[in-house]
């Protein structure tokens, strides 16, 4: 996997991911450079802080929403100390799949990051534990519905990890898991159709309350 | 005996400075631009008074009066320069008026001018300072031609004898006195009176000179109050943007060092096959993570950083957190300060905790907007149970107290029984209203 990254921790960043056998093309230090390479490169994926120089505001963010809409097929990572609400909805409006937001501690587990990566990359969604245990106090109609273990599930559904994936972190199996899922869009509603990715449309309606 | 020899020297020589002829060249200009500015502003302010009295001209008045504060205002600037320019006497400028927003916020900012006003005080209290600087300016000058009557006979009244003439009238300041002259000798009279007259002038318009300086730095300098609060809002800016340096420097500082950590701890997690290091560089990573998150909420309490694109998305990430369900409602024409923003989301950050905490109300509502010009207006509502008393307990209060600090107000609605609604009003920017 090619990765454009523009993050302050560029040095060690770059080591991880080469580590992991995936190539940094571009390690740049601003938005504007980070637009230029992804144009010169169209990496599969990119790594970018929400602030940079040189307001320092939502620069990163704002260069997340441009690459969304210029390269549907390039994968965004937004990087950032902090989340905020508003910003992940900022960056779920411009398109549900290939998008990231996590905390930097994440990089801590060099495994999960990686991971995260490369599911957005392959056009899935990663959302910071945070963000989703934030958009799990809301108070919800549907939601109010769920059982302890439904919301788990969601949460990791939220995150964007696999029936597999969850059935691993719950210490489920996956069978348990898409009785719980099948539950989930009961009590949200969501009928099976065609085309549609109810699981998809789960998360959606869950998290486009906050949007 | 030698002190009064220096200050008898010091009278009598004051005429032959410097300073005197300037400070005459002074009077004089000052009492020209002294009785004009008087009669002008009367002139104006009177009728514009009586006009915006009646019903029907109450708009024309009006207008007529912040026409006449601004003519004050440069009234002030020629006394000012005059002052400046003729004795070398600096007064500071009030702060340059600030404009309001919307018809009847610029018509209330002028009228509330108070440097205007104060201007307009100087003009109406000039006209005795001026009458006495035109007087002292005559009377010098009346002097200077009673000395010269000496000259005058002998140049002009070298007649043959018996020629009749007509006295030279020697003539002083004070109307009363005049002393007819018919002989040579008797011009040095006139000379006495002259000297004495000079002497007069001179002095008294010292005097004056000295009043009216206090006049105008009293009047057409920076007041202390508006002096306080231009002062008073640079501080609260100051101490605004000195807190997102400190949240600034944190996120690029403490925050980045210990992500590396993190970073480097968990490659090394990723690659040790040792379980005891293992273990060790667990606990590390969990201790990064517990320091990230205190640092987290630190930074979040000293600025929050959502709060750079604007209160509304930092409001609307607040009330996305809220256990009770939230909603912002955002009209904000005009950006507010930074110092204003900051206060304005933490005084909805603690409504909010507030009506959480104690209202047990289904939903909150929170609005914003600047509809009335110049203010920020908050608004937390929420159809709880009511009966949040700002005199009990410390939180609304203090929170009273906090926004007074920028001349802010707070009105709390909360009937037993709900529901609940606090507004807090901030001027859209720090500055002093009068300036």
């Amino acid at each position: 996997m090619r990765v454009v990254i523009a993050v302050v921790l560029r040095e060690g960043l770059t080591r991880l991911l080469a580590d992991r056998g995936h190539e940094v093309s571009a390690a740049v230090g601003d938005a504007e450079a980070l637009l230029a390479q992804v144009r010169a490169h169209r990496p599969d994926a990119v790594i970018a802080d929400i602030r940079m120089p040189p307001s320092h505001t939502d620069e990163g963010l704002r260069a997340a929403e441009t690459i969304r809409r210029e390269f549907p097929s390039v994968g965004v990572l937004v990087f950032s100390q902090y989340i905020e609400t508003r910003y992940t909805s900022r960056l779920l409006e411009s398109g549900a799949g290939g998008v990231g937001y996590l905390l930097k501690d994440r990089v801590g587990n060099v495994g999960e990051f990686v991971a995260a990566l490369e599911r957005v990359a392959a056009g899935g969604t990663a959302l910071d534990p945070e963000v989703v245990s934030m958009l799990l106090r809301r108070p919800d109609p549907g939601l109010a519905s769920l059982t302890g273990r439904e919301r788990e599930v969601l949460g990791l559904m939220a995150e964007g990890r696999s029936n597999a994936g969850i059935a691993a972190a719950l210490v489920l199996s996956e069978g348990a898991v898409e009785k719980h899922i099948a539950s989930i869009f009961g009590k949200l509603a969501l009928e099976s159709s065609a085309g549609d990715n109810r699981r998809v449309l789960a998360v959606l309606r869950y998290l486009g309350a906050s949007a | 005996m030698d002190g009064i020899r220096r200050v008898v020297s010091g009278v009598v020589r004051a005429p032959f400075t410097r300073r005197a002829w300037r400070e005459l060249l002074y009077c004089t200009a000052g009492a020209i631009a002294g009785v004009a500015g008087f009669f002008l502003v009367l002139f104006t302010l009177a009728p514009a008074l009586f006009i915006s009295a009646s019903v029907l001209g109450t708009v024309v008045g009006l207008l007529i009066i912040v026409a006449v504060l601004i003519m004050a205002r440069r009234l002030g600037a020629l006394h000012r320069l005059l002052l400046r320019r003729c004795i070398g006497y600096r007064v500071t400028a009030p702060a340059p008026f600030q404009r309001g927003e919307g018809v009847l916020g610029r018509l209330d900012r002028r009228l509330r001018d108070r440097d205007g006003w104060r201007a307009v005080g100087y003009a109406e209290l000039k006209l005795p300072v001026a009458i006495i600087q035109g007087w002292a300016v005559v009377a010098v000058g009346m002097g200077l031609a009673d000395i010269s009557y000496p000259l005058v006979w002998l140049l002009f009244r070298h007649r043959p004898a018996g020629t009749r003439l007509g006295p030279l009238i020697a003539v002083t300041p004070v109307p009363d006195i005049q002393v007819a002259i018919d002989t040579l000798p008797g011009t040095l009279l006139a000379v006495v009176l002259g000297a004495a007259s000079v002497l007069a002038g001179v002095w008294l318009a010292r005097a004056i000179v000295i009043a009216d300086r206090r006049l105008a730095r009293a009047l057409l300098g920076p007041s202390r109050v508006s002096e306080l609060e231009r002062t008073r809002a640079i501080a609260v800016e100051d101490a605004a943007a000195a807190l997102r340096r400190v949240e600034r420097d944190l996120h690029d500082g403490a925050q980045v060092r210990l992500a590396a950590v993190a970073m480097n701890v968990g490659m090394a997690q990723d690659k040790t096959g040792d379980a005891a290091v293992r273990e060790l560089l667990d606990a590390a990573q969990a201790g990064l993570s517990e320091a990230l998150a205190d640092l987290r909420r630190i930074a979040r309490g000293i600025h929050p950083p959502v709060l750079d694109t604007g209160l509304a998305d930092a409001l609307e990430s607040l009330a996305a957190s809220s256990p009770i369900p939230a909603t912002v409602r955002a009209d904000v024409a005009r950006r507010p300060s930074p110092a204003i923003e900051t206060i304005g989301y933490f005084c909805v950050a603690e409504l909010l905790a507030n009506a959480i905490k104690h209202s047990s109300a289904n939903r909150i509502e929170i609005n914003i907007d600047t509809y009335k010009p110049d203010v920020l207006r908050l608004r937390v509502g929420d159809d709880g149970r009511g009966g949040a008393d700002p005199s009990r307990g410390t939180g609304l209060a203090g929170l009273a107290q906090r926004v007074s600090t920028v001349d802010g107000s707070m009105s709390v609605s909360s009937p037993a029984g709900g529901p609940t609604s606090v507004t807090v009003e901030l001027p859209i920017r720090m500055t002093g209203r009068g300036a």
